[in-house]
């Protein structure tokens, strides 16, 4: 299926979760991101019973860089 | 990227570097705008570091922590990340006096008003509540009152009011108590203290347990921050924004002493409770002295909170009366082993004349309603043989009694 994650088009394994969806992306620190699903942030507990949907928009987010993240503020 | 165990090392690697180069422009600007993860100066994070935040989180079953270069620097960003002028913060008056001292001299310049209540007393405190209250802030055992707030008191009187617990639990470490689990919003350390153990290195740490709900909270930049970070909304706020603009960043090799210093916390905090609880118990039967301030003798007021909250540990800070300013220097004086310092929480038994040193800045009749007469001596037990300690004492004591 498709999702769109931080604006990218990208395809992904069907009805993953959303732990699953940062196994399969190989997202690097997976405990310090904040992901954001269709607008909401998930509580880091919602990541292994929220399942992903065709055409769902998943912003990964971090608060440890230089700057605020894109949407942060 | 991460220091775990890279090369299968088993002690965290030591990350001794300023700053962190990237392979593109782009990469760099993904990092930069919070869409991919990664260290680009020691200031804002370091793989060192955040190991010991990992660490710090899960002994206080936390969301989240941040390291700083010292608790004062914890504090200053804690306090300055939630508070604006006009704001007002209700501090217990048993607390360390760099705090005091943080709270009336530079949240006062920016019209920050600290108002001080006995935090022990949760009547008190409530009734100095007012609209303009923004946080309550204690330690644990108070120093060097040793004061013991009635945590879950307290925060049930903070949630009430919408307002975060903030607790310095410095004296007590995760080992003896997880202010989270009793409703404190934030926790905050001096790792240089027992975390550290060995007098090696200064640091400090704020810890946020989730206990509190920043979207719904009264300060407005962290609820808007909450719409994208969630439960990790203030610390977000803190390592993007003020945090990263104070500049107190730990150094990695001082990270790395204090996860040193985290492998062996258990094991040296129940020898300090040990030696602490025995030399509290000899003091308080020696007619020599006029009192001992130990919350964890059963004739302390305090003890019923020591034996509900820190499962009847009081930690290894003790202070003890001598009668007069005389008699505190000639025992000082007097000790051979133990050391005069201006610290606690190290292996080594140290002790310090608060009035003179710490509190010195205040007027007398300041610091006797911050708890600090001025024949009291403030002790931090160490690990030596509880022998050692005790003969020690024992001919100090008899030395001041010529005085």
């Amino acid at each position: 299926m498709k999702l769109i994650v931080n604006g990218t088009d990208v395809q992904v394994t069907d009805g993953i979760n959303v732990s699953q969806l940062l196994v399969e992306r190989k997202v690097r620190l997976p405990d310090m991101v904040s992901v954001e699903l269709n607008e909401t942030v998930l509580q880091r507990t919602e990541f292994e019973t929220t399942q992903l949907r065709e055409g769902d928009r998943v912003e990964l987010l971090y608060f440890m860089g230089g700057g605020r993240g894109t949407h942060a503020v | 990227m991460s220091s775990a165990e890279a090369l299968g090392e088993i002690e965290t690697a030591i990350f001794q570097t300023a700053a962190f180069g990237y392979a593109s422009a782009e990469e760099m600007a993904d990092v930069f705008a919070g869409r991919a993860p990664g260290h680009v100066y020691t200031r804002l994070s370091n793989p060192t570091t955040l190991v010991l935040e990992r660490r710090l989180t899960a002994a206080e079953k936390g969301v989240g922590a941040l390291a700083t270069s010292s608790g004062m620097a914890a504090i200053a960003a804690t306090t300055l990340g939630l508070l604006r002028p006009g704001d007002e913060i209700l501090a217990a008056n048993g607390i360390f006096g760099g705090t005091v001292s943080f709270f009336r001299n530079v949240l006062g310049r920016l019209n920050i008003r600290a108002i001080f209540v006995d935090g022990a007393n949760t009547t008190e405190v409530e009734a100095a509540v007012t609209p303009k209250t923004r946080a309550l802030f204690v330690e644990t055992i108070g120093n060097p009152r040793m004061d013991v707030p009635d945590l879950p008191a307290l925060a049930r009187l903070a949630a009430a009011n919408n307002i975060p617990l903030i607790v310095d639990s410095t004296l007590t470490t995760p080992e003896l108590v997880r202010p989270g689990e009793h409703g404190a919003a934030l926790v905050v350390h001096s790792t240089s203290k027992f975390i550290n153990g060995h007098g090696t290195a200064i640091g400090g740490a704020v810890v946020d347990t989730g206990r509190f709900d920043w979207s719904r909270g009264p300060f407005e930049d962290v609820a808007a921050l909450a719409r994208k970070a969630g439960p990790y909304a203030f610390l977000a706020h803190l390592r993007t924004v003020i945090a990263r603009d104070l500049g107190g960043c730990p150094a990695p090799q001082s990270s790395f002493l204090m996860l040193q210093g985290l492998d062996t916390l258990s094991l040296r905090m129940k020898v300090h409770c040990e030696n602490g609880l025995a030399l509290a118990q000899v003091l308080a039967d020696d007619p020599r002295v006029a009192a001992v301030g130990y919350p964890g003798l059963p004739s302390s007021p305090h003890f019923e909170r020591v034996e509900r909250l820190f499962g009847g540990r009081a930690g290894a800070v003790l202070s003890l009366r001598l009668g007069s300013l005389a008699r505190a220097f000639a025992f000082i004086n007097a000790l051979t082993n133990v050391r005069r310092v201006a610290n606690l929480g190290e292996t080594r038994t140290l002790v310090i004349h608060p009035a003179s040193t710490i509190f010195r800045e205040y007027q007398p009749e300041d610091r006797l309603s911050l708890g600090v007469p001025d024949d009291l001596v403030r002790v931090s037990v160490g690990l030596e043989p509880l022998s050692a300690i005790l003969a020690d004492f024992q001919q100090a004591l008899a030395s001041a009694q010529k005085e």
